[in-house]
């Protein structure tokens, strides 16, 4: 059986009392291709309660579609847990004046510690003109920068994500699901910038993988996510502590890499 | 007593895959070897090579790498009767009880048939009355969601009372499609590898019972850490944790029939 003391508590208790779980990829609400049984905020918070989850930061379902009611939506709501839920704020490029807007709303909203772009749904490439000023605002902060990447896409493979990593030295871009289906492209990236980092949703459930990225790009480039309300945090967490890595790295991927990204950048 | 689950894990293969994976399982030996690392205690399996290759040599070589192998289960891949390329079915079944196989899988997409009444005929017939579980993957229709699930609909229609078992049906929440059909075939069973859905378990189990889910992993493409810790801490009770995580499995291959 596999000794970690983190497996076993997580395996007997549901949570662990010495690795709280930090969340990076987060949503709210209902979507469309998918029946969610826990979207509402006190469902959610239930679920961080039953996992052991510490934080977590998250971007409206209603904001990818609508980003000004979203984005509203997101900061009535994480306003109630202080400290405990943080958001992105979703910049749609398709409408340049509401998203200047929004942009000009981010300081007054203490829970934001990001920006969630999604160019596979919004339909605009990474590295389009569309997002410049989105990433010149993020550059300007140090914002984090979620980012949907999706291997072989044409608005955001790790092809997309390398040119405005480069372009944006001041960002810290996470590769939200590492870049699905290029995972040796994206861990090549995270490897060479420092700025980049892999993000777990979805492919964790890859076998092997969170292996090959521990090795490729190091344990301290990986944080976790699972895009709750979607998926369930033991699903994910399950595949990072019995995954052949060692203690260090699951602690590190589990919480101590986003509690260091996430420094400085909370203002609640 | 112990009362706790015993894993029994439906959804496992081994063998070299083609395209190869991030870490393979190359042998009985390696996949006990993380049976043992993640709390499994046994595993219906199959072979790479009878869905990468043929059934014709997978079946055999399935039979044989399990021999004496009192942990593991094994199953096999069928092919349309017409061709004649495995035994016609009063020998295939005997077949079958000969080398303790229990189960069978359908590859449609890789070995280009139509999984339906004008290709297998009165051979799902039989294998509805004698109740072999027959295993699908989620990409038996292709890779869109939809052409599995009518090839799914379609099939059910035609054999009402097979045993049919959807294996990796998805981690984008496919309740809308696979509801009607747990609604509409007593004998319809999901495995939930990647049934992920936060909170899913529970509300398809208050809904629905526990007896038509079944425990997996898709190992090795998918890792079997993600599904053990979700239904270790899933909110349903330990009965219905227990039966999920194997008794219902026991059970299905405890009823079938073979001469």
């Amino acid at each position: 059986m596999n000794p970690s003391a983190i497996a076993r508590e997580f395996l007997e208790t549901g949570r662990s009392a010495s690795c709280p779980v930090v969340d990076m990829h987060a949503h709210y609400g209902h979507f469309m291709g998918i029946y969610m049984p826990n979207h509402d905020p006190q469902q959610m918070i239930a679920t961080m309660e039953r996992c052991g989850v510490e934080l977590m930061v998250s971007s409206g379902h209603t904001a990818l579609c609508d980003m000004v009611r979203g984005n509203a939506e997101m900061a009535e709501i994480t306003a109630r847990y202080p400290g405990r839920w943080y958001a992105y704020l979703v910049y749609n490029p398709n409408y340049p004046d509401l998203g200047r807007a929004e942009l000009e709303l981010y300081d007054a909203r203490r829970t934001f510690v990001g920006l969630k772009l999604h160019p596979s749904f919004h339909q605009h490439p990474l590295t389009g003109e569309g997002y410049r000023p989105a990433l010149e605002f993020a550059a300007a902060r140090r914002l984090i920068v979620l980012s949907h990447t999706w291997g072989g896409s044409a608005y955001d493979s790790p092809a997309h994500l390398a040119q405005v990593a480069e372009r944006y030295p001041e960002v810290t871009f996470l590769a939200g699901h590492s870049g699905y289906g290029q995972f040796e492209e994206c861990m090549a990236l995270a490897r060479e910038r420092a700025n980049v980092y892999l993000e777990l949703t979805a492919a964790y459930a890859v076998r092997g993988l969170i292996e090959r990225m521990v090795e490729v790009a190091g344990a301290h480039k990986i944080v976790l996510g699972y895009d709750l309300p979607w998926f369930d945090p033991h699903y994910a967490i399950g595949c990072v502590v019995m995954a052949h890595i060692s203690e260090s790295a699951r602690r590190a991927i589990l919480r101590e890499n986003a509690l260091r990204l996430l420094e400085g950048r909370r203002r609640v | 007593m112990d009362t706790s689950p015993a894993y029994y894990d439906c959804n496992v293969s081994f063998g070299a895959n083609g395209a190869g994976v991030f870490r393979p399982c190359l042998s009985v030996e390696e996949l006990l070897a993380e049976m043992d690392w993640v709390g499994v205690e046994r595993a219906l399996v199959y072979h790479a090579l009878m869905r990468e290759q043929s059934p014709v040599v997978g079946n055999r070589v399935l039979a044989e790498s399990i021999a004496g192998q009192p942990r593991l289960a094994g199953t096999w891949a069928i092919l349309p009767p017409q061709t004649g390329e495995l035994p016609p079915a009063g020998e295939f079944f005997k077949a079958m009880a000969r080398a303790n196989i229990r189960a069978l899988w359908a590859f449609p997409e890789e070995h280009r048939y139509i999984l339906d009444r004008l290709t297998f005929g009165s051979f799902l017939d039989e294998v509805s009355e004698r109740r072999i579980p027959l295993l699908l993957p989620r990409e038996a229709g292709g890779p869109r969601p939809p052409d599995t699930w009518n090839l799914v609909y379609r099939l059910l229609g035609q054999y009402p009372q097979l045993t049919l078992i959807l294996t990796g049906h998805g981690p984008w929440g496919e309740d809308r499609y696979f509801r009607p059909l747990l609604e509409r075939y007593p004998r319809f069973y999901l495995e939930i590898s990647r049934y992920e859905l936060d909170c899913g378990l529970r509300e398809l189990v208050a809904t629905y019972g526990p007896e038509r889910l079944l425990y997996g992993s898709g190992f090795p493409r998918f890792a079997m850490g993600g599904p053990r810790l979700m239904l270790a801490q899933a909110e349903i009770g330990a009965e219905a944790k227990r039966a999920i995580a194997g008794d219902n499995l026991r059970k299905l291959l405890a009823e079938v029939q073979l001469p």
